[in-house]
Order: structure tokens, then C-alpha cells, then sequence
């Protein structure tokens, strides 16, 4: 294990310079493009010059580039991100920590919905190799990468909310759904206070967006499932086990053992595409999570909450890599660093 | 290794079988600590005595809770309901009345203003409400000098308390329109616990509105219930919930599935045409004096040439826009004061709608044929007025197009990046609207023609005569003589055509069958003490 703290030591060590470049780019591109804070937020509004000079310098976006650039890192290293620049006061590491859980519930969901589409759907697939339901399978698994996730979201909300009336259309939680908050994980916090009635309204909500991300994360799933699933049905193992009359769901489940070493593996590879979706998906459900955040504030020209979005955005998944990274070698003993 | 499995399997039983009871016994604990429970942490409002709650979607933010920063519609609209200013508008006659104040005074020909307050107003928290919280909170706006803060810093002088229940404003000149200007939020009277010398963005103390904010989750939702030191009316309804939705679609789809009472600002045409034909809801049509207009940048070519700017006035079709584009939830709009706003007259019927003729004679006169056409470029931003926005574009394109004589460039840009462009003057043709500062045809022509005002729009349009009638009608307290102004400046508007005034919106509420009434107030905002709900 001396081999694996190295490394993973190594790894850990890499996400400082993957934040820095990150924040780097980040803060030029939001100085290249057109547009700053001020005017974003007063819009059309006839305000006299030197109030708007006046909240330019409150802000400190009079000072030099670099300054502001230093001036900030110097605060984020400090896990202070400063205030947001449009809604002024609101301190941006509060605003983070009020986001950050939402968007991880929705990760989890939409992550494990992912999961279960595509095994489903990829063992069916590798079972009834060569049928139509392995043909269907196959498009969804080509398919589902390209669906864009607003249409997607907008088809499922106008089936489940508009028509059926069997699923909400967005937010996390019913207007008239009272729930004391204590981690900010509301399906969580629902279980702690013991709240079952906000229990099951928190997971109505989440069920349409995390389908979604499901959905559309799924598909590579699929394909992996079906080709794994379909080579170890095939291997001599799973022959032998058939010889001594082994039920065929038990040798399946021991086939499916075998072939999720790949899909494992792509687990770890999907999260910076979960979280991408969750920027799309938390806008078409209204979520008020990390990427519901981010998108208002490019569109507010907000600099420090898309720094610290950014920052923190980098951060988990530099966290949750070294975590997939040792949970390879502790899952597949071949694995060693 | 088939017994190895074997043994696995064993395992993998006994744990799954813990994992069953498990959750068992969390569901049984739930379920009963929420039965138990269930007036304290549980939800079950529908088992108590069953408060008149009202549900509002908007696709709106609030910015800041705080009078001395805000400066959009919808945060306006909710300070207007948890704070009182010291007159307010009456949403039955439209005209100002006392809310705080009890009567006032005008001396020094406009000068100086006197306001006797009410003595029984308090805040949401039982604290007097005085002469003295309006001074410390017009005076908080001037320190702080926030975004609003111009609409008391260019008018005020000093603002004073004469004793607990009389206030006293100096002006820098007389202001016709004070009155207006005073039932704006930056006059609202704030509660002591706001910080001097700081925007609070998030404060909940609020004023001494109708309502008090019980709870506040920035973008998810606000909990208001009734000021119970309020000094009006009761509110006709125990609880309004305000729940911030992402886009039009995901409010409409609220609506529908029941989720919200009132779908407020702001619905698609279509969403409203839909919900028109549909049963169980209702859509309640608002007076609009919200406009929509074309900008022209006036100092450069080829839009320098006023032969060049009337044309393409001739060449626009009101209608057809109003039609096509809105599905008639607007109005066709012909000068910059909206339509039922006094003095407005409609200066740009002259050129007609879809004038093509007189289009291409002005076109002919200004140096331009079918073989040497005038080349325009028209922006707009995709990003601030709705979906429709590119249909605008695309139909004023046709419509100039039309003539034969003008070729027009559609090109857009994100809102921030749009704002900043207009203001540095970078587009030669550009769409733009405006919601009022306050009800007086003021705010619909000073801004946009006066000179040293008028920068923000990017027009570059500056006359002389027109800085100095709207200066006269500032001062003069005379409303027939200001009329006479307004009127002269609107037909120099015509003349001139720095912007060509294309539409007056209405604005629209839909709401379920569970709402009885409502009423909205001339600003245009849901005065929510107003929403009454069956059982």
C-alpha cells in the first residue's frame, strides 16, 4: 500500500495546478468576453455615470487585472470566494454551501439511475444478442448521448407533470411541503427529522431529473454492459456452470460480476459528465443547485461566483477521481501503483 | 468455487435481509415520529385549520431585499408588500393617496414638501414606525448610493424630521413629480436593524408593509404572512408563497400540474393563448406600461440622416407585429408615453403602418435606390425578452426589407454582453424596452431624449430644444401646461425619430380556479394582500 499513498499522494498534489490553470482560464475568459457586472444588473436602467463608476469600485473592477486576479486568489486559497458581484453582500462561499448539496443529491440520483438504466438495459441487450430488443438497445445506447437534456427534461415534464399529473415539474420540493433542513440533502434531512410525508415529496421531485440524467448517461453503460456481459457469456466458466445445471439468473448474476469490472472503471470517468449534465438538468427543472449557480452567474457576468463555482466545481472532481483511483486498487487486487 | 459462491451467496442473503429490516424500521420510526409529530416537523398544512395559503411562480429573481440596491420590477413589487411608502398609488382610480403619510403640504413653489404621518404604523416586529425611520432610510440610500439611489439624490436636497410625525423634504429644484417619485421603494421607510452604511441583500426585516417575509431561500422561495401590526386593511389571505422558476416552461408546466395558484411574470404569448383555451384557469389581462421600441443611433451615418430614420418609422407595421410576433397580447404603440398615460398622443400615425410608399420616397430623397441600397444593421438580444425576440428581429427585417431599397443584417448578442455594447453606442439599429421608474410621462422622455440623460441608450441623440422643454415641465407644478410640453416634445420625437416606438405590452397573470380575486396596482405590481382563495 506504500506504492498506493505515493501515488495517491501524487494525485492529490495534482489537483492544486488543475484548480490553478482552471481558475486561470476562467478568469480571462469572463474578462475577455464582453459585458462586466454592472451593466448586466442594472440592464436598460437610466443610471447616471458615476454611479455606475462609483459600483464599479466598490466592487474593486477598477483595479488592475492582475491585482484583481492575485487579489482573489489570495481570498479563494483562503476558502473565502469573496462576494457575488450582482447581488452585493451575498457572500458567494454561502451561496456555494447552499447549492453544493442539491447538486450532489441530484448527482447521486441521476448517477445511480444511470447505472441501473444501463445495466438493465445492457443485459437485456447481451441476452437477446442479434433480436430486435439488442437492436433497440444498441440505438438507445448510440442515441442517448446525443439527446440534448432540455428536450429531453421538457418531453418527460410534459408527460409525468402536464399530462399525468404523477410527477412534479421542478424544484425540489412542494411550495406547501415544510421540512426543517439540516444537511441540505432534503431526502436525507426528510430521514433524520423522521418527515415522511417531505420524504417522498423530495424523492417525487428528484425522480424526472435524475430519469434524465439517467437516460442520457446511461447509454454508454449499455454498450459496455452488452459487449462485457456478452464476452463473459461466453467464456468457459460460464459454460462449465451451465454443464452443472446452474439456473440461468444465477449464472447470469455471476456473469454480470465478472463483466462490470469496465463499467466500474467508467464510473470514475463520468462524473465530470455528470456534473456538465447537472448544469442543463438543474436549469430545465428549476434545481437550485451548483449548476442552476453557475449558469445564472455567466449570464450575470457574476466574476467571483463563477470563480468559486469553477473552484469548486474543480475540486470535487479532482476529490472524487483519487477517491475512484483507490477504490480501483482496493476492488481489483491486479491493480497496483 | 461453486461452493465458495455458494457460501458468498449466504452472506449476501443474511445482509440483504438486514438491509429489508433496516429500512423497516427507519419507514415504521418515520411514519410514526411524523404522525406524532406532525404539526411541528411533518408537513400536513391541510390538517390544520386550513390557513388560505396563495402559491405565486415567477420566472423573476429577487435581487436585493434591501430598498437602497433594488432596482428591477419584481423586487420592487415585493417591497411594495413589505413595506409602505408615504403615499402610494390607489389600484382602483390610479391616482396617488396618503399610505403612511395622512396629507402633505407643497411650499416654496415645489420646493419643499411636507408629510404628516399616520401615528399608528409599525413595524412587522411591533417598533414604531416614525418621521425619524423615513429620514434614517432616504438618508441610508443617499450614503449607500446604490443603483436606485438616483431617483432621491438628484431630486433632494435635505431631508429632515420636524418631530416624530412630520417629515420634511428640501428639494435641489421643484419637482412636479415628487409625489411619484416618493411612492417609489428608495422612499420606503426600513427597519431599524438595517445596516446603516451596507446593502443588506438578504435582510428580512422589511418595513411596515402588509406582510412580513417569515422565510427566504434565495431562488427557491419566499414565505410571506400578514404584518400583524400592519395598520390597513387584513390581508385576504393567511400565507403568500413566491416559488422561482427557470424558464416559462417549467411555470406553465407548474401551473398545470397544480403546483402553483398564480402563474405571474412571465408566460410565452403562446403559454397564454394555450391556457386561454384551456378550463380551469384564468387569465387576467393587465394594462401594460411596458414598451417596446427601436433604437437609432443618431450619430453616425447612415442613421445620422433624420430622411433615413423617418423611412424606416414608414416602413414598420405595427400590426403585423402586434400579430404575428405577440398573437395579439400587445398593443400597436406610436410614441414613447404609452397609451392611458396622460398627454400621450400618437405622434408616429403621421408616417402610417407599412407606409412603403413614403418609405421609398424618403429613401429616394435621402440618396438610396433598389440599386444603391441602404445597408442596416439590427440587434438584438436573445437572452432578456422572451423567446419572441428573434421573430422581432426577423419581421422588421422583412418589413424594411420590403421597400426593395434597404438590406437589413440581423445580429445578436447575450443580454450582458448587449448592455454593454448599446451603451458604448456600438449599434446603428437596436431593440430595446422600459418598465416606468414611477408614473409620469417624465420617465418616459427624459430618459430617452434629454441630452445628459440618454447615454445609456447608445443614440447619441441630443436637441437642445427638447433639454430645455423637459427641464420647464420638470419645474412647472401646472399639469395642463405640462401637458402642452409633453405633447410638443412627442411630435419633436416624431420629427426627429432617434427611436421608433414599435408596441405597448400588457402584461398577464394566469391563474387557477382557486384564485376568487386580485388586484394590481397602476406600477403594474400584484398586490398580493388583495389575492383572495377559496377553502
Amino acid at each position: 500500500m506504500g506504492g498506493l499513498a505515493r501515488y495517491l499522494a501524487a494525485r492529490a498534489a495534482l489537483i492544486v495546478p488543475t484548480i490553478l490553470i482552471l481558475y486561470t482560464l476562467v478568469f480571462i475568459i469572463l474578462r475577455v468576453i464582453p459585458g462586466n457586472p454592472v451593466l448586466a444588473a442594472l440592464g436598460t436602467r437610466s443610471v447616471p455615470p458615476e454611479v455606475i463608476q462609483e459600483k464599479m469600485h466598490r466592487l474593486g473592477l477598477d483595479k488592475p487585472l492582475y491585482v484583481q486576479y492575485f487579489d482573489y486568489l489570495a481570498h479563494a486559497l483562503r476558502g473565502d470566494f469573496g462576494e457575488s458581484m450582482v447581488i452585493e453582500g451575498r457572500s458567494i462561499a454561502l451561496d456555494l454551501r447552499d447549492k453544493i448539496p442539491a447538486t450532489i443529491e441530484l448527482a447521486v440520483a441521476g448517477f445511480t439511475a444511470s447505472v441501473l438504466i444501463g445495466l438493465a438495459t445492457g443485459t437485456l441487450a447481451a441476452v437477446r444478442r442479434g433480436s430486435l430488443v439488442d437492436g433497440a438497445m444498441r440505438i438507445y445506447g448510440i442515441v442517448a448521448y446525443t439527446l440534448f437534456i432540455p428536450w429531453l427534461g421538457s418531453l418527460l415534464i410534459l408527460l409525468f407533470a402536464v399530462r399525468l399529473h404523477w410527477l412534479p415539474a421542478g424544484g425540489r420540493l412542494s411550495p406547501l411541503t415544510e421540512l426543517h433542513v439540516v444537511t441540505g440533502i432534503y431526502t436525507l434531512d426528510a430521514l433524520i427529522t423522521g418527515n415522511l410525508p417531505a420524504f417522498v415529496d423530495a424523492v417525487k421531485h428528484l425522480v424526472l431529473p435524475a430519469l434524465t440524467l439517467g437516460i442520457v448517461l446511461g447509454g454508454p453503460y449499455t454498450r459496455l454492459v452488452r459487449v462485457s456481459l456478452g464476452d463473459v457469456l461466453h467464456s468457459d466458466f460460464i459454460r462449465a456452470y451451465r454443464a452443472r445445471g446452474v439456473r440461468e439468473w444465477r449464472v447470469l448474476l455471476y456473469a454480470l460480476r465478472n463483466a462490470l469490472i469496465p463499467v466500474v472503471t467508467y464510473m470514475g470517468l463520468q462524473l465530470a459528465l455528470l456534473l456538465g449534465g447537472a448544469v442543463l438538468t438543474e436549469t430545465t427543472y428549476s434545481w437550485p443547485g451548483l449548476g442552476s449557480y453557475l449558469y445564472d452567474s455567466i449570464s450575470m457576468r457574476d466574476y467571483s461566483a463563477v470563480q468559486g463555482t469553477i473552484i469548486v466545481f474543480a475540486f470535487i472532481v479532482g476529490l472524487v477521481s483519487l477517491v475512484v483511483d483507490a477504490l480501483y486498487a482496493i476492488i481489483d487486487p491486479r491493480i497496483r501503483y | 468455487m461453486y461452493r465458495r459462491a455458494a457460501s458468498r451467496r449466504g452472506i449476501g442473503k443474511a445482509a440483504a435481509a438486514g438491509i429489508i429490516v433496516v429500512i423497516i424500521v427507519i419507514a415504521a420510526a418515520a411514519y410514526l415520529m411524523a404522525g406524532r409529530g406532525g404539526q411541528g416537523a411533518g408537513t400536513s398544512p391541510a390538517a390544520q385549520a386550513k390557513p388560505k395559503v396563495v402559491v405565486i411562480g415567477v420566472t423573476d429573481k429577487i435581487t436585493d431585499l434591501d430598498p437602497a440596491n433594488a432596482y428591477d420590477f419584481f423586487t420592487w413589487e415585493v417591497l411594495s408588500n413589505i413595506m409602505a411608502g408615504l403615499v402610494k398609488y390607489d389600484p382602483d382610480t390610479g391616482k396617488i393617496v396618503g399610505d403612511l403619510a395622512t396629507s402633505w403640504d407643497v411650499q416654496e413653489g415645489g420646493k419643499v414638501w411636507v408629510f404628516h404621518l399616520r401615528k399608528d404604523a409599525k413595524f412587522a416586529d411591533g417598533t414604531p414606525c416614525t418621521a425619524r425611520d423615513v429620514v434614517r432610510s432616504v438618508e441610508r440610500v443617499m450614503t449607500i448610493k446604490g443603483d436606485p439611489s438616483w431617483l432621491v439624490t438628484d431630486f433632494v436636497e435635505k431631508v429632515e424630521a420636524l418631530d416624530n410625525y412630520t417629515v420634511k423634504f428640501t428639494l435641489k429644484t421643484p419637482a412636479s413629480y415628487f409625489l411619484a417619485l416618493v411612492a417609489t421603494p428608495p422612499y420606503f421607510p426600513v427597519h431599524p436593524k438595517y445596516p446603516p452604511k451596507n446593502i443588506s441583500s438578504d435582510a428580512i426585516w422589511g418595513g411596515c408593509g402588509p406582510y412580513k417575509i417569515q422565510e427566504w431561500k434565495r431562488d427557491e422561495k419566499l414565505v410571506l404572512v400578514p404584518n400583524p401590526y400592519y395598520y390597513g386593511p387584513k390581508p385576504k389571505n393567511d400565507k403568500v408563497i413566491i416559488v422561482f422558476y427557470k424558464n416559462a416552461q417549467a411555470l406553465r408546466s407548474a401551473l398545470e400540474s397544480g403546483e402553483i395558484d398564480i402563474a405571474w411574470r412571465t408566460l410565452n404569448p403562446e403559454d397564454i393563448e394555450a391556457l386561454k383555451a384551456k378550463q380551469g384557469f384564468k387569465v387576467v389581462e393587465i394594462p401594460g406600461l411596458f414598451i417596446r421600441y427601436v433604437v437609432i443611433r443618431t450619430s453616425q451615418p447612415p442613421t445620422d440622416n433624420v430622411l433615413v430614420r423617418r423611412a424606416l418609422a414608414a416602413a414598420v407595421n405595427r400590426t403585423e407585429i402586434a400579430e404575428v410576433v405577440y398573437k395579439g397580447t400587445v398593443e400597436p404603440l406610436y410614441s414613447l408615453v404609452p397609451k392611458g398615460m396622460w398627454s400621450h398622443i400618437d405622434a408616429f400615425k403621421k408616417y402610417g403602418d407599412a407606409n412603403i410608399t413614403l418609405a421609398r420616397q424618403l429613401l429616394q430623397q435621402a440618396g438610396y435606390s433598389e440599386d444603391n441600397k441602404l445597408h442596416i444593421e439590427l440587434w438584438y438580444t436573445p437572452t432578456h425578452y422572451g423567446d419572441t425576440e428573434s421573430q422581432l428581429a426577423a419581421i422588421l427585417k422583412q418589413e424594411w426589407e420590403r421597400t426593395g431599397m434597404i438590406t437589413v443584417d440581423v445580429k445578436s448578442s447575450e443580454w450582458s454582453q448587449y448592455v454593454s455594447q448599446l451603451r458604448s453606442g456600438q449599434f446603428m439599429v437596436s431593440l430595446l424596452g422600459w418598465y416606468p421608474d414611477y408614473l409620469d410621462p417624465d420617465d418616459y422622455l427624459t430618459p430617452f431624449l434629454m441630452s445628459t440623460a440618454n447615454s445609456w441608450t447608445g443614440t447619441g441623440y441630443n436637441n437642445s430644444q427638447v433639454d430645455q422643454l423637459l427641464k420647464q415641465a420638470q419645474t412647472i407644478t401646472d399639469q395642463a401646461q405640462r401637458e402642452q410640453i409633453y405633447k410638443q416634445v412627442q411630435q419633436i420625437l416624431a420629427d426627429d425619430v432617434p427611436y421608433i416606438p414599435l408596441i405597448q405590452g400588457k402584461l398577464y397573470l394566469v391563474t387557477s380556479s382557486k384564485v376568487v380575486s386580485l388586484k394590481v396596482s397602476p406600477l403594474m405590481f400584484l398586490l398580493y394582500d388583495t389575492i383572495e382563495v377559496s377553502g
